[in-house]
C-alpha cells in the first residue's frame, strides 16, 4: 500500500513537472500582457521537434557521445524555442498591441498561431511520427519496491530548479520588477526609462524557453513525437495555470503539480479512460469554490 | 534653449486638443503652464515625453526639439535615458504591486551599471522621510499624499536633469504642498530644470521664473511670472480676481 502511494507520488510529480513547466509560460505572458497565449502548447511541441533535430544532428552528423549531445541539446533547444516564441510576438502579437486591438482578436490570433505551428509542422515533416533518439541510458532504481528512473528524478528536479530561478528573476531583478510593473500600470513603465518591448521580449524568451525545456524532457521520457502532441497537454497546462491563479507563477507551479496528482490518483482508482473526465471535473469544482484560482487575487495584481 | 515646442498640433483620433502651440524652456529655469481643465496641459507634457497612443496624442504638425534637435522619433524610454527628462504624471501612476523601494529601484533601470546610488536614495528619503518608513510596504497601501511623494521620488531616481510635473501637489495637505514647492525650489537651485503644471496658478507663478497660459489648445498669454501675475486678464481668469 505504502509502496503504491510512493509510486504514484513519483509519477504524479513527473507529470506535474511537464504541466508546471508549460503552465509557467502561460502565466508569465498572461501576468505581463493579460494575453492568453494559446499557441503556447504548440510552442512546447515545436520545442520537442527542435530537440529532435538538434539531438539527431549531434548524435549522427557530428557523432559526439550521448551525454555531450544532451549537454548541447538542452541549451540549444531552449534558445531556439525562445526564438520561435519571440518571433510569434513580433509577427503576430506586437502589431495588434500597437493598434490597441480588442482582446477577442488577440485570442483568436493566438489560437491561429497554434494551428499554424501544428500545420506547418504537418506540411513540412508529414504526418508520420518521429522517434526521439536516445541520448543517455536510463537507469532503473528499485527502492523498497518503488520503481523510478534517474530520468524521472531529473525531470522533477529540473522543474523545481527552473521554478526557483524564475521566481528569483521575477522578484529580485529589475527586469522582473519591470514585468510586474507592466502588469499593474503599463502607461508609466516607459516613464521609468524602461523600454516596454524589450521586457515583453524577455517575457516570451523565458516562457518559450521553459516550454522548450519541457519539450526535451517530455521527448526523452515519451520518445514519440507528432504535430498534435502539444494540443492536449497545452490545454491541460493552461487549465493548471488558471486553477493555480493565472498570472501568479507560484500558482502555475502548484497548479501543474496538482493536476499531475489528480490525474495519477484517478488512474489509481478508476479505469484509465476516466482520467481526463474526473481530473477536469475536480478542477472545475476547485474553480467553482475559488474562481480566482488558488493564488489569484481578484483583479488586482499579476505575477 | 533646452526644450522648444514649435507650432505643435496633435490629435487623439479626430479630437484636436492642441492647435499650434509654441513655448520653450531654458536650462535651469522653472517654467509653468497654467490653464483651465481640458486646456491641453497634460496633452502637452505627454507629447513632449513621446508617450505612445492611446494615452498620448499623435503629432500632426509642428515640432518638439531638445537642444535644437527634433525628438519626434525618440522613444519614451530614450527620452528618460538619453535626454534625462522625467515626468511625474497626473494621477501618480505608481506601481501599486511593487514595494516603495522597488518603485524607486525600477526608476534606475536605464542608469549606468555600478553607479553609486546610495546617496541618491538617501536624498529621496531626506526629502520624504515617510517613504523611508514605508520602504518595504506595497505602495498601493500608501496614502494618496504618500503616493504622490513616491511619484516625485521615483522621477528623481531616473537621474533626470529636467523634471516635468503634472499637478504634483494634487491631494497633498497644505503643509506638504508647501514642502513640495520648497523642494522643487531647492532642486532648481541645484541645477534642475523644471516644467510645472499646477492648478493653483498663483502658487505656480510665485515659484516659476516664467509661465504660459494655455486656453483650449492655444497659448493665450506668456511672460515672466511677475508680468503674468500683473496681467489683468490672467488675474481675472486664473488668480481669482
Ligand atoms: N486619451 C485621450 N483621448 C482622447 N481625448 C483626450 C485624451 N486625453 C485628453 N483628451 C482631450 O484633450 C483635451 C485636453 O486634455 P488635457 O488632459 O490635456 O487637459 P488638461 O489641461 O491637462 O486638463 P486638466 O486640468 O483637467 O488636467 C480635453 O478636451 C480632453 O478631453
Ligand atoms: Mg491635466
Amino acid at each position: 500500500m505504502l509502496v503504491a502511494i510512493f509510486q504514484n507520488i513519483i509519477n504524479a510529480l513527473q507529470w506535474g513537472s511537464f504541466y508546471a513547466l508549460i503552465a509557467l509560460g502561460y502565466t508569465l505572458v498572461y501576468g505581463v500582457l493579460t494575453l492568453i497565449n494559446f499557441a503556447h502548447g504548440d510552442i512546447f511541441m515545436v520545442g520537442a521537434y527542435i530537440a529532435f533535430f538538434v539531438a539527431t544532428f549531434f548524435l549522427t552528423t557530428v557523432g559526439v557521445p550521448g551525454w555531450v549531445a544532451l549537454a548541447l541539446t538542452i541549451p540549444l533547444t531552449m534558445i531556439l524555442t525562445s526564438m520561435v516564441g519571440v518571433a510569434l510576438e513580433r509577427v503576430a502579437y506586437r502589431p495588434l498591441r500597437r493598434k490597441g486591438a480588442n482582446r477577442l482578436y488577440v485570442v483568436i490570433t493566438a489560437l491561429m498561431c497554434g494551428l499554424i505551428l501544428q500545420n506547418a509542422n504537418l506540411a513540412l515533416l508529414g504526418a508520420s511520427r518521429k522517434a526521439f533518439p536516445s541520448m543517455i541510458t536510463e537507469h532503473v532504481y528499485n527502492v523498497g519496491g518503488v520503481i523510478f528512473t534517474d530520468l524521472k528524478i531529473a525531470v522533477i528536479v529540473t522543474t523545481i530548479l527552473s521554478f526557483f530561478a524564475l521566481q528569483k528573476i521575477v522578484t529580485k531583478t529589475k527586469v522582473g520588477m519591470a514585468m510586474r510593473a507592466i502588469s499593474y500600470d503599463k502607461f508609466a513603465v516607459p516613464l521609468m526609462g524602461v523600454p516596454i518591448d524589450n521586457i515583453i521580449v524577455v517575457t516570451f524568451v523565458l516562457g518559450s524557453g521553459m516550454a522548450g525545456l519541457a519539450g526535451i524532457l517530455f521527448a526523452m521520457s515519451y520518445p514519440i513525437l507528432d504535430p498534435y502532441m502539444g494540443a492536449l497537454i497545452g490545454w491541460k497546462a493552461f487549465i493548471a495555470a488558471v486553477v493555480g491563479g493565472i498570472g501568479d507563477i507560484r500558482g502555475a507551479f502548484l497548479g501543474g503539480f496538482l493536476l499531475g496528482a489528480v490525474e495519477i490518483m484517478v488512474v489509481a482508482f478508476f479505469p484509465s479512460t476516466f482520467r481526463d473526465l474526473i481530473a477536469f471535473t475536480v478542477l472545475l469544482v476547485i474553480l467553482a469554490f475559488r474562481p480566482t484560482g488558488l493564488f489569484g487575487v481578484a483583479k488586482t495584481t499579476k505575477i | 534653449m533646452l526644450l522648444s515646442v514649435e507650432n505643435l498640433e496633435v490629435k487623439y483620433g479626430n479630437i484636436q486638443p492642441l492647435h499650434g502651440i509654441s513655448f520653450h524652456v531654458n536650462e535651469g529655469e522653472i517654467v509653468t503652464l497654467i490653464g483651465a481643465n481640458g486646456a491641453g496641459k497634460t496633452t502637452s507634457l505627454h507629447s513632449i515625453c513621446r508617450l505612445a497612443p492611446p494615452e498620448a496624442p499623435r503629432v500632426i504638425a509642428g515640432d518638439i526639439k531638445f537642444r535644437g534637435e527634433s525628438i519626434l522619433k525618440t522613444s519614451p524610454s530614450d527620452v528618460v535615458k538619453n535626454l534625462k527628462m522625467a515626468l511625474v504624471p497626473e494621477g501618480r501612476h505608481i506601481f501599486g504591486n511593487l514595494t516603495v523601494m522597488e518603485n524607486l529601484e525600477l526608476a534606475t533601470y536605464s542608469r549606468e551599471k555600478g553607479a553609486d546610488l546610495k546617496q541618491e536614495y538617501q536624498r529621496i528619503f531626506d526629502l520624504f522621510p515617510r517613504l523611508h518608513e514605508r520602504r518595504q510596504q506595497r505602495s498601493e497601501s500608501l496614502s494618496g499624499g504618500e503616493q504622490q511623494m513616491l511619484a516625485v521620488g521615483r522621477a528623481l531616481m531616473t537621474g533626470c536633469t529636467f523634471l516635468l510635473l503634472d499637478e504634483p501637489s494634487m491631494g497633498l495637505a497644505p503643509r506638504l504642498k508647501y514642502d513640495l514647492f520648497r523642494t522643487l525650489k531647492r532642486l532648481n537651485e541645484e541645477g534642475m530644470t523644471i516644467l510645472l503644471i499646477e492648478q493653483n496658478a498663483s502658487l505656480a507663478l510665485h515659484l516659476a521664473h516664467r509661465g504660459y497660459v494655455l486656453d483650449t489648445g492655444e497659448i493665450a498669454a506668456e511672460g515672466t511670472s511677475d508680468e503674468l501675475l500683473g496681467n489683468p486678464d490672467v488675474k481675472k481668469a486664473y488668480l481669482g480676481g
